[in-house]
């Protein structure tokens, strides 16, 4: 069950968009963030899904494992969408019996919410589909260095983010274990209320923190025995270097601002 | 040529802190090894024989409670020494799974070099020859938890050879792992010490792998009480059953054979040379 979570996984691959640097995709991927909110109308929103669409066609990631990414906030949408349709109230009547009433303003909203989270979603789980963890921390601590100057740990906080990448997969192998292990002493984990089942979660987390201490404590000396002392000069093996892929994704999400803007200034909102 | 003293343990004590008043008592006493350039050593011991806390010790991470270490000359109670005693000797530690820190192979054997300074390209350098060495080239740019545990395990080999150690600990890298993962470890070790010539210190307690070794140590009690070529050390089974420990399969077998009157040499130790001898005897005994 837990193992079919996609959102945050990375698929290795060489497309466009793979090779793009990670501070650049970090970049473009925020202000495609931006982009979205910004848009105010259905040309605008249709740009941008567009957009988001094609990234995803180009990082040549199949679709079905986006869809299943997607899987996890399907009643996000669809309850978002439910209640725009039935409390908002701008525009003609639709519908109305007794006290519930449908406007076309409220459909509209629905459905430019929805297709706004879908976009939401695309965009930000296609970052992390094409960027590996630690080249994304890495991304990341270079964005942040200038942060360093007022004395925020960057490099530290970008390993204490790597090794916690690194341990979930661990960790969830060993929830599974654990279940596991409860199971054939007899623990009912499937049945109950909410609280019964929360309580039968007690016996899982408790050997998984003591068994996570162990864990740290011998990461601990293996990163020691290969001279890790968290504030020497590092240096990395992979060099960042901006290519024309990365001067071609700021034009064009620049290009993207642009548009946006344009088309809601002289088409009408809907929102 | 006498070969140069690489790790050199002079009467070295050493004792756990205890979480109460009472004292642990020594988990090493008065030792004394010298392990040299080049040398295969394997250290036996049962549990709690204090092989392990050699490994933390020759590390510069645990310091003796009296006497002395020496790696490469290098006092290991010198704090600013610290760096380069673990450039010339890495542990790779049981758990792979506690020692991998990234998430991707080849950033992960990087994670050393990285941590000394060194210049991009020569990591890139380093990072390709220590995965070819140990054959996870082909892997490097895998996520570790897909890995096999032998595999892993190489990997983190790989990750100790990247910073160019002279010597390289082992303590109880194969106990995870199925046998075929065993055999994987077992090959890249070999290949590090004959090929590169690196130090190899294989902390165990499988017979069979010590037999590969050109020295072993025989520890008890947080004393040495065996320290010799394989072939003399496992004919002294007395002390080594004394110990806590078997001999090798073969070794054992032959020496039941003998105890009960058939004719064997002794110094037995691999399956190879077992059935060399037996051929021998019982042919031997037909022509009589």
């Amino acid at each position: 069950m837990i193992k079919d979570i996609t959102i945050g996984q990375y698929f290795p691959g060489n497309s466009f968009i793979h090779r793009l640097d990670p501070r650049a995709k970090l970049i473009v991927t925020f202000a495609a963030l931006v982009e979205i909110f910004l848009c105010k109308n259905f040309l605008s929103l249709a740009l941008i899904f567009i957009f988001s669409v094609f990234s995803i066609l180009f990082s040549k990631i199949s679709f079905k494992v986006v869809l299943k990414g997607l899987k996890m906030i399907y009643f996000l949408i669809f309850f978002t969408a439910l209640l725009q349709i039935f409390y908002n109230e701008k525009g003609n009547i639709l519908f109305e019996w007794r006290k519930i009433k449908i406007t076309d303003g409220g459909v509209y909203t629905a459905i430019f919410m929805a297709v706004r989270i879908i976009s939401l979603i695309f965009i930000s789980s296609l970052l992390t589909y094409t960027t590996s963890p630690t080249t994304l921390t890495d991304g990341i601590e270079r964005l942040l260095s200038p942060l360093k100057k007022i004395k925020i740990p960057v490099d530290t906080l970008a390993m204490m983010m790597t090794i916690a990448l690194r341990f979930i997969p661990t960790l969830i192998e060993e929830i599974d274990k654990i279940m596991n292990a409860q199971k054939a002493r007899g623990a009912d984990l499937d049945t109950g209320g909410v609280l019964k089942r929360a309580k039968a979660l007690i016996p899982i987390f408790i050997p998984l923190f003591v068994n996570s201490f162990r864990r740290a404590y011998e990461l601990a000396f293996a990163m020691e025995c290969r001279c890790y002392n968290g504030s020497n000069h590092r240096t990395r093996m992979k060099i960042m270097k901006f290519t024309w892929r990365d001067i071609a994704a700021f034009i064009f999400i620049g290009m993207m601002l642009a548009a946006i803007i344009l088309l809601n200034h002289f088409f009408g909102a809907v929102i | 040529m006498e070969k140069a003293t690489l790790i050199r343990f002079s009467d070295v004590s050493y004792r756990y802190e205890s979480d109460n008043e009472t004292p642990l008592p020594l988990a090493l006493k008065n030792i004394n090894i010298d392990i040299k350039k080049g040398e295969f050593v394997a250290i036996l011991g049962h549990n709690g024989s204090g092989k392990s806390t050699l490994a933390k010790l020759a590390n510069a991470i645990l310091m003796p409670e009296s006497g002395k270490i020496y790696v490469n000359g290098m006092d290991t109670s010198d704090e600013s020494l610290e760096y380069e005693i673990r450039q010339t000797v890495g542990v790779v530690f049981q758990n792979p799974d506690n020692q991998i820190v990234a998430t991707i192979v080849e950033e992960d054997v990087a994670f050393g070099p990285e941590n000394l300074g060194i210049e991009p390209s020569e990591i890139r350098k380093r990072v390709d020859e220590a995965l070819k060495a140990v054959g996870m080239y082909e892997y490097r740019f895998h996520e570790p938890h897909k890995l096999s545990g032998g595999q892993k395990q190489r990997v983190a080999i790989a990750g100790i050879m990247a910073m160019r150690t002279d010597c390289i600990i082992l303590d109880e890298p194969t106990a995870m792992l199925d046998p075929k993962g065993r055999k994987e470890v077992m090959a890249a070790m070999r290949k590090l010490n004959k090929e590169l010539g690196i130090a190899v210190v294989l902390i165990t307690h499988y017979m069979e792998e010590a037999v590969a070794a050109d020295r072993v140590i025989v520890m008890d009690s947080g004393r040495i009480v065996l320290d010799g070529a394989p072939r003399d050390v496992f004919s002294n089974e007395e002390i080594i059953e004394k110990a806590g420990l078997e001999l090798p399969e073969s070794a054992k077998l032959a020496l039941l054979l003998r105890r009960s009157g058939v004719n064997l040499p002794s110094g037995i130790l691999t399956a190879e040379e077992f059935i060399e001898a037996f051929k021998f005897s019982v042919s031997g005994g037909a022509a009589k």
